[in-house]
Formats: structure tokens, sequence, C-alpha cells
């Protein structure tokens, strides 16, 4: 027998992945690995397929009527397709930020302790030391240590993006899927959550779906690059920049189509 | 431009045009104003008539002592009382039904045939007259389940009057809130049910509570529904809490005022208009605690 040797351990692998909505062709049998404790940026053209891939993930892809996914996944360790998968476990474990900041209309406090106290029964003190931690590692709690109670709806944009960071890790997950997290966001706040990103992936695998190219190279080691429906590159962020295999690749980010 | 080519208007026939148009917005404007006004004489006019007429009449005797010397003299508290009986029983009754009717239309409905066709059903009860729930409630609480002229044919009556119309606002409510915040609830890993009553029930919270009061406060004002299940003209009894009460008919503010009335001579005008402000009153009261409460809802959600 030869063993295969295998240095890189993967948090996600997705393989053959179809995706339709009602008739539309989404996905095209890609073929996915996202290296864990890594970034892996998304790129492509709108329309690509790149944040539908992220959604099958999590699979909040259920939400949209019609929405069907076939292909071999395996996410943190689980099948997220299995027939008795546990899509509350998944979630757990795979926390997602979504293009706009969204907040619960609620305080600051209860954006982030609702979670873990319904999924963990975290209370009173506990949980007041977790909100303080996670607020404080989304870089926030010097900002809203004074107005725990007040609205999370009078934060800032950026504000209210780092606050739905700390809140999808306060239910400690080991994947992170964003998904063009500061499309809404001016420089200075953006700035703010990529210096974030690189810091998590420390301790979390990060995927990110970005428009941003030069977001996507100060970021990630991985690049995956998606055109159409097809994973037409992937590899080292800084090989695929520099030399990039496919002509699309190489077109696409010196900027030729968009 | 040179798509129009020479069929672009010159300056000056766009400058009258600019003209016909701004005096066209303004004289529409203008209409609306008055409308609005006419509208606020109105309600004016309303309320200021029952205040003018009614608040002689009103005094803390008045709301809260019994009728005397065949209602000539003395107070209304036995319709007060009656009126606010009706009222919490009917808010007790709507608010489990209504609340999770409309969860369930806006949550697990989905947009298929049957749902169609329950949302249309509940649209036109919705819209019933009153007066048809009142000969509903006669004939199902009151003859065929015996229940008799009675607060609890009052209630019974009275719920199915408000819960379609509590659905509806309810559903109405969820609806409104933004798909991205269920969205970020699902995604945290809360189940479906946790994500409505955690999540979607409090963020609906300002809109489900108006739609719930503005329709109980509706139905404790409505003379139609408890004519024939639960009303007498007046009572001058001493209530005794109890299961007794369910079974008795009770009086009430807006059944008194109609059949007051149109007994025309009894009672004397003053207490008549008296009677028509408390009723208001008591709606509007009730209606202030709503705000208040909402009002700390939308605060503490920010929203």
């Amino acid at each position: 027998m030869v063993a295969v040797a295998s240095p890189v351990k993967h948090a996600v692998r997705a393989e053959d992945v179809n995706l339709y909505y009602g008739t539309k062709h989404a996905l095209k049998g890609v073929n996915f690995a996202a290296p864990s404790r890594q970034v892996t940026a998304m790129i492509g053209p709108s329309g690509c397929g790149k944040s539908s891939f992220l959604r099958c993930l999590n699979r909040m892809n259920d939400r949209i009527p019609g929405a069907k996914v076939t292909g071999k996944f395996e996410v943190a360790g689980m099948d997220p397709y299995a027939k008795n998968a546990d899509l509350m476990r998944l979630r757990r474990a795979v926390g997602m930020l979504f293009q706009k900041p969204n907040p619960f209309p609620s305080s600051v406090f209860e954006n982030i302790a609702l979670a873990p106290s319904l999924h963990y029964g975290i209370k009173g003190s506990t949980l007041e030391g977790m909100v303080e931690e996670t607020l404080k590692r989304a870089a926030l709690w010097d900002e809203v240590k004074d107005h725990l109670r007040r609205s999370a709806l009078e934060l800032s944009g950026g504000q209210q993006q780092r606050l739905c960071l700390a809140r999808m890790l306060a239910v400690e997950p080991e994947i992170l899927l964003m998904d063009e997290p500061c499309s809404a966001l001016d420089p200075i706040s953006t700035g703010k959550i990529e210096d974030l990103i690189s810091e998590l992936s420390k301790d979390y695998t990060v995927l990110i779906v970005t428009h941003n190219l030069q977001q996507a190279h100060r970021v990630s080691s991985q690049l995956a690059f998606f055109m159409l429906g097809e994973l037409v590159e992937m590899g080292d962020t800084e090989a695929v920049f520099e030399s990039a295999q496919s002509e699309v690749t190489r077109d696409y980010l010196s900027g030729r189509f968009g | 431009m040179a798509v129009l080519g020479s069929s672009r208007p010159n300056q000056a026939e766009l400058h009258g045009r600019d003209v016909r148009r701004l005096r066209h917005g303004k004289f529409l404007i203008g209409v609306a104003t008055t409308v609005h006004y006419l509208v606020v004489a109105m309600t004016l006019a309303l309320i200021g008539t029952i205040l003018v007429k009614g608040l002689p009449a009103i005094s803390w005797e008045f709301l809260t002592s019994y009728p005397a010397e065949g209602m000539t003299q003395g107070g209304i508290w036995p319709m007060l009382r009656g009126s606010i009986l009706l009222m919490v029983g009917t808010l007790a009754l709507t608010l489990p039904f209504g609340l999770l009717g409309g969860i369930w239309l806006a949550e697990y409905a989905g947009d298929g045939r049957m749902a169609r066709t329950l949302r249309a059903s509940i649209a036109t009860l919705a819209g019933t007259p009153s007066i048809i729930f009142g000969l509903f409630g006669l004939a199902i609480f009151v003859l065929k389940l015996k229940l008799g002229t009675s607060l609890l044919a009052g209630w019974f009556t009275l719920a199915l009057f408000s819960i379609p119309i509590v659905v509806l606002t309810t559903e109405q409510a969820l609806r409104a809130v933004p798909e991205s915040i269920e969205d970020g609830a699902i995604a945290l890993g809360l189940s479906r049910w946790q994500t409505i009553w955690k999540v979607m029930l409090p963020s609906a919270l300002p809109g489900v509570m108006t739609g719930l009061v503005l329709t109980v406060t509706r139905a404790a004002g409505e003379a139609p529904p408890i004519l024939m299940t639960a009303a007498i003209y007046y009572s001058t009894e001493k209530l005794s809490l109890g299961w007794e009460t369910l079974k008795k008919p009770v009086a009430n503010l807006p059944y008194h005022l109609a059949e007051g009335y149109r007994q025309g001579g009894v009672i004397p005008e003053k207490i008549i208009w008296g009677t028509c402000l408390t009723l208001m009153l008591f709606v509007l009261t009730i209606n202030l605690f709503a705000i208040v409460i909402r009002t700390r809802a939308r605060k503490k959600a920010g929203w």
C-alpha cells in the first residue's frame, strides 16, 4: 500500500458540486478544498456562483425556493447533505457573515448573548464574560463597553459588521464564511475588518467572497477564481496573482473584464 | 439629443412645460392639504362635541357608582365593569390564537393554493360585518353549546370577531421583518422556532402589539357581536367574581348606549353623553397603554 501523504488538512472539501436554481445551472462540477486555519478568497465576476457556493456549505441555499444541490461535501468534519444531517450543529460549526450587516433589533449585549445562551445554556457572569471576550476579539469592546444595553441599530455600519462578527464567534464555530463582508462599508471600516480576518485566521478557517481583488490579495493565502458557475482556478494567492494557469484568470486579474 | 433630433422641444417650450408641471403639482398638494384639514376638522368636531356634552356628566362618582332612580341618576359602573370584563377575556382568547395563527401564516403556510385560499378566507372573515359574528355566536355558543346569553358567549363571539384581524396584522408585522435578520438567526444555528420566537417576534413586536390592541379595543366598542350573545341593557348588581359570572349576561358601554338611546327619554341626555365619553376614554386609555408599551419595545429595539 502506498501511503498518501497529506500535509495539508482541509476544513472544507467539495467534489463535483452542482447547484440548480430551478432550471438555472448555477454551479457546474465544482471541486474545491480550503485548508484549515487559512484564509481562502473566492473571486470572480458578478453572478459567477461564488456566493452561491459559499451558501452551499452551511446550507443557506435551502432558504431559496427551487434550489437543488448535488455533490460530495465535507465541512468541519460533517456532511451537510447527509440524510440525517443536523443543520443546527452544522451552522454552529460554520458561522456566516453577510454582505450587509444584519444585527438583530435588540441590544448589543443580546445580539451576542442570544445564540450561546440558547445553544449552550450559558448564563449570568459566564455569559457576560463571553460577551466581553467576543467583543474584544472583534475589536469592538472599547467602542461599545459603555453601551451594551443600547440598541445595536444605533451603531455605525462598520461597528454593526464587527458586532455580527462577534455574534458569530460567540457560537464558537470552526469555519467562518464571509459573503462580501465589506461591500457596504467605508474604507476605514473595511481596513478594520481585514485586520480582523488576518488575526482570526490563526484560529479559524476563513472563506471570504469578495469583489475586491486587492482585498483578496491582502487577506488570503488561497485564491479561488469562479466564472460562469465553474471553478476556473485555485491555488496559492501569490502564485495565482503572479502567474495564473488559465488565460481567463489572467485577464480577470489584470482588470480586462469584471 | 441625437435620438430626439428635430422633435426635441425648444427651451421656451420646455420652460412652459415646467411651469405647467409645477402648477399642476401645487394644485394637487392644495387639494390634499384641504382634504387633510377637513378630516382633522371632522375628528375634532366629533371629539369636541362628545367632550363638551359629556364632560359635565363625568366624575369619579359617575364612573364608580350604580345607576339609581330608574337610571335617571347615579353612575354607570356596572356597564364600565362589563366592558372591562368583556375586553379582558377577548384579549386573553385573541392573543394566543391570533399570534399563533399569524406566525403560522407568515412562516409555515408557504404560498401554495391551500395557503392562499386560507389567507383569502381569513381576509374575508376580517372584513365581515360584526353583526354576522353576533348571529353566529347566538346560533353556536348561546343556543347550540347552551352557554346562554352570557359573558362566556360574549368572549367567544368577540374573540371570533378579533382573531382573523389579529392573524392578518401579526402576519404583516412578521413579514415586515427584513429577511436578512432571519438569515442571521438561521446562520447562527437557531432552530426554526427559536428564530421565530426569539428573533422574529421580538423584532415584529411593535407591529404585533399595535394590531392586537387596536383590534381588541375596537371589539370592546362593538355592540352587534354581543347584542344577542352577552349583553343586557343595564345592571345594578354587585359583582361577585366566580364561575357564575361567566354564565351571566353583562351590561356594557356600547350596548347600554345603543339601547339607552333607542328607548329615548328614559335616560337623561347628559348621562348618555357621559356614557359616550366614557366609552371613548375607555378605548383611548387602552390605546394609550399600547402606545407606551410599543414605544418602549421600539426604543429597546432601536427602530
